[in-house]
């Protein structure tokens, strides 16, 4: 698992590369408009590869035989057998559909899987904004029997330390409340003995790559936060995350924006379907 | 275009287009400030320490100004409302009695009526509203009857908003889309109460025990984790309704002096003595087999009052969310949104000082100083929105800040204070001089930024008074043989109606067990119902306390002191106490105790619930007062006169700028 964590992560790197550099426009771009941009995109693109991924000859006999047991159908619609006979074979035609879709799908879950990624790390959480606080939690690695490290937050003039470090002893984390003072992209720097770690903060009013969680070497938790490097198996810290706010949208706020990424990707997929000829 | 809509469009739409062309501005602002008193609002005056208000009296706008029969919040607001007295909107105490259920009590401002006919699956039970079924679901209904002066400025199309208005919960409709209003006192919290806190520390009952106001709960710790219970609104969906809950979180870190709350997905980091922000949580209802559950949203705020050795945390009522709210608290329904939108989260219950938590000690008094100061900035961030969405017509806003804070703090006496040393007590009350001061800043602000562009009003219900001695007027009845048997507790717990002439119910209503009215009633309503109100009104304005002081300076009959078409529920007498007394805590729900006379040991240690002649409100303008004796109830008719509207038959009061 550490092995696929780690492919992961140097996966991410290359992503996070191409996220920042595709996705920049993003930042001063009006939410709704921007993700409409990558759907569209996203949903042309996909076609593509769903065109050259899939047996496009096989699937346009499939669906006319769907089409002619339709018509079927309407015609012999008081003989029951042939009704019975064509009913069996549109199912059976949609469920080979679905058949002939799987090839394509794998090649398109992990692409997909990393644009989706890059995005949540817009359109998820929405960055500090000045004078607003937000709780940083530190989970170390060991049991709650173990000694507890002196971590502390190195001053910074972009947040202010407002409550804590508070141990949280059931749960082996470390929690403070910050708040933010400066614009911009920062890092808080955490003095862990004679070692330093640091997690990513952002501060503004506008849209900006967020990085909730600065995760551990877990291949599920790099995939879902691949904006910064994970821990070492043998960090004193597992994971640091920072509590940012939710954003309200229902085109590019929290969860919402996925829903409409898709929708999105899917209307203009069908609307370009008969100019790239695909069938699906 | 329908004949209908011609019609209505000749009465509304004409004048609400032209209306702002037509006139000049036209501004009258109304400042609320429940409970300022005349004797403390002068003396502060004569001090220098209110020069706005000073300014004002200086300049001719200054009267004392009469309060209500009886002197209580939601009565005189509601006098204020109508421009009339209790006998025209029907309100005469937060406390009245349903004579058919004989004295059964209830709130007197706004009733639920319980929902008709449910579909039952399981445990669950459904109201399907729509045909075939049609059942009723529950109503919550404003009580307060007649009209309110805003029904004839929104006829008249003049805009008119107000903020945090007492006695108007639920609000009342707008048929004209001009009028706007945050309910204020009378507004109850997703509980149903008028403010429950919930209290949570390691000497706590091990199971959740209830009291006046509030709820206890035990926390246990292990690892320095604490899980503990948020009690949420009853869900009424289930057969047997129980509350929803909201388990937390608790963890403790001694050496910081901190803890952390998780609840829901809220981390919220707390020093000792810290405030948390307002947390939005969100409580299912169950709901039967596949229909999805029901969300209601709460906010909350969270308050660690100690970390070691007694882990004590608080957590507020459960307000309804601004920005979501449960609660239909504004008219138009969408207002509280629009000011959520801008101002974010706030306190949206009636009684926002959380007086109670003082009461029953879960707050000191620099704790309920500081809880009620967040809730006046709360308050002051409201005015400024309400001064920036406020172009012309009528603007009313009220501060609750000097009621709540003076029955918690008020001492002006020599005299022994129920639970404070002498020292304390003037502290306190040195706390209710600054506030005045500061409500006079504000004042001063709103003469700086309107100046002459507005008649700018500042007023108050009624003033204050010490509460040094509860009266028990149950018992008073009962000792003197009008209430049966000698031995009776209460008039809920042993009574003999067949023997009882009068009892007494609220703060300040008496009434007579009447034949005919009253469902086990015995007085005649004629000869025996006038002589048995003179000689109780004669005996109690007799009564003396032990050091030879009078107690009640008059009991008044409603039959001589009300007019109008809503005294059916009115008391017969209502009792009017001397400063320094005030019905007993028992008294209010009918209880008795042993003693007529004893001393108020609560830290309510003022009170208003006096007489009408000893605690008479404040009215200030920034334009000349003529009238000599100005009432609550002159002041619609007034601001009718303001915006050239004649004032209506059924108001009883004048207009005081042209007596």
């Amino acid at each position: 698992m550490i092995f696929f964590a780690r492919i992961i992560s140097l996966i991410n790197t290359l992503t996070n590369s191409f996220g920042k550099l595709v996705l920049a426009p993003v930042e001063s771009l009006p939410g709704w408009l921007s993700n409409t941009i990558i759907s569209a995109i996203a949903g042309v693109l996909l076609l593509i590869v769903f065109k050259y991924t899939s047996n496009q000859q096989a699937i346009g006999k499939i669906r006319d035989d769907i089409k002619a047991n339709m018509l079927a159908l309407k015609l012999f619609k008081d003989s029951i057998s042939v009704t019975l006979l064509a009913e069996v074979r549109v199912f059976k035609g949609a469920f080979l559909l679905l058949l002939y879709s799987i090839v394509p799908m794998l090649v398109m879950i992990i692409p997909v899987s990393l644009l989706i990624a890059q995005m949540s790390l817009w359109y998820q959480l929405r960055p500090l904004r000045q004078g607003e606080t937000a709780v940083v939690t530190a989970k170390l690695n060991g049991n709650i029997e173990e000694n507890w490290p002196t971590i502390n937050i190195e001053p910074t003039s972009a947040i202010e330390v407002t409550v804590g470090p508070v141990r949280i002893f059931s749960k082996r984390e470390i929690c403070w409340e910050i708040k933010a003072l400066e614009n911009g992209k920062h890092n808080i720097t955490f003095d862990i003995a004679q070692d330093k770690i640091e997690k990513e903060l952002a501060i503004g009013d506008s849209y900006m790559r967020v990085s909730a969680i600065r995760p551990a070497l877990n291949w599920v938790d790099i995939l879902m936060h691949p904006a910064e490097k994970p821990f070492g198996s043998d960090s004193v810290v597992q994971s640091v995350s920072i509590d940012y706010p939710e954003r309200r949208s229902k085109t590019s706020g929290t969860d919402w924006w996925l829903i409409y990424f898709f929708i999105a990707s899917m209307v203009f997929a069908f609307l370009s379907k008969p100019f790239l000829k695909v069938r699906i | 275009m329908t004949a209908a809509s011609l019609a209505a469009g000749s009465r509304v739409g004409p004048a609400i287009a032209t209306s702002k062309n037509r006139r000049p501005a036209n501004r009258v602002i109304i400042i609320g400030i429940d409970g300022m008193d005349p004797r403390l609002s002068e003396k502060l005056m004569n001090a220098g320490q209110m020069p706005n208000l000073a300014g004002l009296r200086q300049a001719g706008g200054y009267r004392v100004l009469g309060t209500s029969i009886p002197p209580q919040s939601p009565v005189a607001w509601a006098n204020f409302i109508n421009g009339a007295g209790p006998g025209s909107h029907g309100i005469f105490d937060f406390i009245h009695r349903d004579p058919a259920e004989q004295a059964a009590p209830f709130f007197a401002v706004a009733k639920t009526i319980a929902g008709n006919g449910y579909w039952k699956t399981g445990k669950h039970k459904m109201q399907l509203n729509f045909p075939p079924f049609g059942h009723k679901p529950p109503e919550t209904v404003l009580l307060r009857q007649g009209t309110p002066f805003w029904d004839y400025l929104d006829k008249a199309g003049i805009d008119s908003t107000f903020y945090d208005l007492p006695s108007n919960y639920p609000p009342s409709h707008s048929k004209y889309g001009r009028h706007k209003c945050l309910a204020g006192m009378g507004t109850p919290d997703l509980l149903g109460t008028y403010g429950t806190y919930q209290h949570f520390s390691e000497d706590g009952p091990v199971r959740t025990k209830d009291e006046d106001g509030g709820k206890r709960s035990m926390l246990f710790f292990e690892n320095e984790t604490a899980a503990a219970k948020l009690v949420g609104p009853q869900n009424n969906f289930l057969i047997e309704p129980e509350p929803s809950v909201i388990p937390f979180l608790v963890h403790r870190d001694i050496a910081a002096n901190s803890c952390a709350v998780e609840i829901q997905k809220h981390k919220i980091l707390l020093r000792q003595g810290q405030w948390s922000r307002w947390i939005k949580l969100d409580f299912e209802m169950s709901l039967p087999g596949p229909i999805p559950n029901k969300h209601l949203t709460a906010i909350c705020r969270f308050y660690l009052q100690e970390v070691s050795p007694n882990f004590r945390l608080y957590a507020s009522p459960l307000n309804s969310d601004p920005s979501n709210s449960a609660l239909r608290i504004t008219e138009p329904p969408e207002f509280i949104g629009e000011i959520s939108d801008r101002l974010g989260l706030f306190y949206t219950t009636g009684f926002q000082e959380d007086h109670k938590a003082l009461s029953n000690n879960v707050f000191n008094e620099d704790e309920f100083c500081v809880q009620a100061g967040m809730v006046l900035q709360e308050r002051l961030k409201l005015l400024e929105y309400a001064f920036e969405n406020y172009d012309d017509g009528l603007l009313f806003f009220y501060f609750s800040s000097t009621d709540l804070q003076s029955h918690m703090l008020w001492w002006d006496s020599e005299l022994k204070h129920p639970t404070r040393s002498a020292e304390d007590a003037k502290e306190c009350f040195r706390h209710i001089h600054k506030l005045y001061t500061e409500l006079d800043s504000v004042v001063g602000d709103i003469l700086k930024r309107y100046g002459d562009k507005a008649t700018i009003i500042v007023m108050s219900d009624h003033g204050f008074a010490n509460f040094k001695r509860q009266f028990n007027l149950n018992t008073w009845l009962r000792e003197n043989g009008y209430l049966y048997p000698p031995n009776s507790t209460g008039i809920f717990k042993e009574i003999d109606w067949s023997r009882t002439q009068a009892y007494g119910l609220g703060i300040n209503g008496l009434y007579l067990n009447l034949k005919g009215r009253e469902r086990d009633g015995i007085v005649d309503p004629g000869e025996q119902r006038e002589q048995l109100l003179d000689e109780i009104s004669t005996k109690l304005e007799g009564v003396r306390d032990t050091n030879g002081r009078p107690v009640i300076a008059k009991a008044h009959r409603t039959d001589k002191v009300y007019t109008g078409p809503a005294t059916a529920l009115a008391p017969d007498l209502v009792i009017g106490y001397r400063r320094d007394y005030r019905a007993s805590w028992a008294t209010c729900l009918g209880d008795i105790t042993d003693e007529i006379l004893l001393d108020n040991d609560s830290a309510w240690s003022a009170d208003h619930c006096a007489d009408v002649s000893e605690v008479p409100g404040v009215i200030f303008s920034n334009r000349p007062i003529d009238a000599a004796s100005p009432a609550l109830i002159d002041i619609a008719p007034s601001v009718l006169k303001k915006f050239g509207i004649e004032i209506p038959p059924s108001m009883q009061g004048k207009d005081i700028f042209t007596a």
